[in-house]
């Protein structure tokens, strides 16, 4: 008979795994882009120390902003942070706070926490960071269909939206894993996780080209603290993502069953070894692809977007 | 909530969705060779999906048409075309008449009208599951797409081509225990249609040095 942990700490441990394990599997990704582009590349601990550095400074707002610049990236880490409870991170079973929202509602945190950064940054008056925010929304509300179309199929398959039922479908049989519908819908998350994590083909996630940036333009006027909060967040981002893909949709094996403090540890290794297999992949991606004109991202979207409505009318015909 | 189909059900629906990604894919792709490869995948799809339900639902006459479509759509009609594409030192694809994303759209609606219209005949089979032939017809209608949205002559032939492949697909759900001369006579009918398309872009490259079909509108004299 193993220890059991008390249930509030093991909700408590979703949202610090994310927490902990996020700058380590961007660390890792960088890392792995760099060796297959054959470069030694950075340390893969190299985004705690940049973190350290970055909260070791001072931090300077540009003249004329209010709270809001300062406040948003806090809010906007809280917002990333308020999702791990929402969706399957440890457990098979649904925590006390995680039927308090169902995927729509993860995807308005998820915006929330973007949209107090975009307003943040169109208080700054700096032009990089007005035209990273600008843009982030204008591709934004293009990729909002294709969300809601895997949402759609989400809600035909289980006749749910929570993500703690759409795992335990996929659990249930092998019908249920190789159904077009589940891998379609699967297919085109993806492709929406590839640009709201800011990868190829959609943006360049290093350097500084401007021509291409979206998300990663919009912390240009952040400093100290405050940036290191937006970097933080927007690794949590990433990984809380990879999370819904993996544990929602394409393995949601190894989770643990019970409160046991054995089961939990497992499904906490189990998580971070799942999103550095995710995370592998769009290192690849990212290294076999070219960077989008700005104007074809459309394009891939339009590619999405054919999956997931592919996905529903698959439902709809019953062979989905 | 719905029935859930079964393992086997469930792939080769997997399978025939593949085809139809394959169709959008040679929609969307600007680069002729490109193309021509995409619709080689599409073919092998088609050929192993024959296959599939030849094992699985043991009908070993499949195994004859998976094997005969396999060499002529796979090896000898991409053959063919890319080395008609080798003489013609034209790579990339005269601009369709409308932008990427709005073709995906416009092919996104036609296929659901021939998802939904083909579904609602509520046509059973024994081999395949009715979502595979619904499938089909949209494979079908988004050739179609491709073929009048494309101005060049090797996109327009890859749709009719990939159009034969939509077909194929229908009569593995509604006659896969047709006799298989039947089928044997469908592949030769295409045999036929890559002569005819081959002697096309020879004579249009010939004659306008481009394979774009804008050419074609000139009034002649």
């Amino acid at each position: 008979m193993s220890l059991l942990l008390p249930i509030p700490a093991v909700q408590a441990l979703q949202p610090l795994t994310i927490l902990v394990a996020a700058p380590g599997i961007s660390g890792v990704i960088a890392k792995l882009e760099a060796r297959l582009q054959g470069r030694r590349g950075p340390r893969i601990l190299q985004p705690y120390y940049d973190l350290a550095k970055l909260f070791a400074k001072e931090s300077l707002a540009p003249a004329g902003v209010n709270a809001w610049f300062l406040a948003a990236p806090i809010v906007a880490m809280a917002c990333y942070l308020t999702v791990p409870l929402l969706i399957p991170v440890l457990t098979t079973f649904g925590l006390p706070w995680g039927y308090m929202g169902d995927i729509l509602g993860g995807g308005f945190v998820l915006s929330l926490g973007s949209f107090v950064v975009a307003v943040a940054a169109l208080q700054t008056g700096g032009p990089y960071a007005q035209l990273g925010a600008s843009r982030s929304k204008t591709f934004a509300a293009i990729t909002e269909p294709v969300v809601l179309f895997v949402v759609f199929s989400v809600a035909l398959v289980t006749g749910t939206d929570l993500p703690y039922a759409l795992a335990a479908t996929v659990r249930s049989s092998a019908s249920q894993i190789v159904r077009p519908a589940h891998l379609l819908a699967a297919g085109a998350l993806f492709l929406v996780i590839l640009y709201e994590t800011g990868r190829i083909p959609v943006e360049t996630h290093t350097g500084t080209n401007e021509f291409g940036m979206i998300e990663e333009a919009r912390s240009f006027e952040h400093s100290g603290p405050y940036l290191a909060l937006l970097k933080w967040g927007s690794a949590c981002k990433q990984l809380v993502l990879y999370t819904l893909l993996i544990n929602v949709f394409l393995a949601p094996w190894g989770l643990a069953s019970s409160a046991a403090i054995g089961s939990v540890a497992l499904a906490i290794v189990t998580l971070v070894g799942k999103a550095l297999v995710v995370g592998a992949a769009v290192a690849v991606i990212d290294d076999s692809f070219a960077k989008l004109r700005l104007f074809k991202i459309t394009d891939f979207v339009s590619a999405a977007f054919l999956l997931s409505v592919v996905a529903v009318f698959t439902l709809y015909l019953g062979g989905g | 909530m719905q029935p859930v189909p079964g393992v086997f059900e469930g792939s080769a629906n997997v399978v025939a969705v593949l085809v139809l990604l394959a169709e959008f894919g040679m929609l969307r792709q600007a680069v002729l060779r490109d193309q021509v490869r995409l619709y080689a995948l599409q073919s092998l799809v088609v050929s192993a999906l024959a296959a599939i339900v030849a094992a699985g639902r043991d009908v070993p006459e499949l195994y004859a048409l998976a094997g005969l479509s396999l060499a002529l759509k796979v090896v000898i009609v991409p053959l063919v075309v890319t080395r008609l594409l080798r003489d013609t030192s034209e790579e990339i694809a005269g601009s369709g008449t409308l932008g990427v994303a709005t073709s995906v759209l416009v092919s996104i609606v036609v296929a659901g009208f021939g998802f939904f219209a083909v579904g609602a005949l509520g046509i059973h089979s024994r081999v395949l599951p009715t979502t595979a032939l619904s499938l089909s017809i949209a494979v079908v209608l988004v050739a179609f797409v491709l073929m009048i949205v494309r101005r060049d002559v090797v996109s327009q032939a890859i749709g009719f081509f990939s159009l034969e492949n939509g077909v194929s697909l229908a009569s593995l759900v509604v006659a896969a225990g047709l006799p298989l001369i039947l089928e044997v006579a469908f592949l030769f009918d295409l045999l036929v249609a890559v002569v005819v398309f081959g002697v096309l872009m020879r004579v249009h490259h010939g004659r306008t040095s481009s394979l774009s079909t804008s050419a074609l509108t000139r009034l002649r004299g």
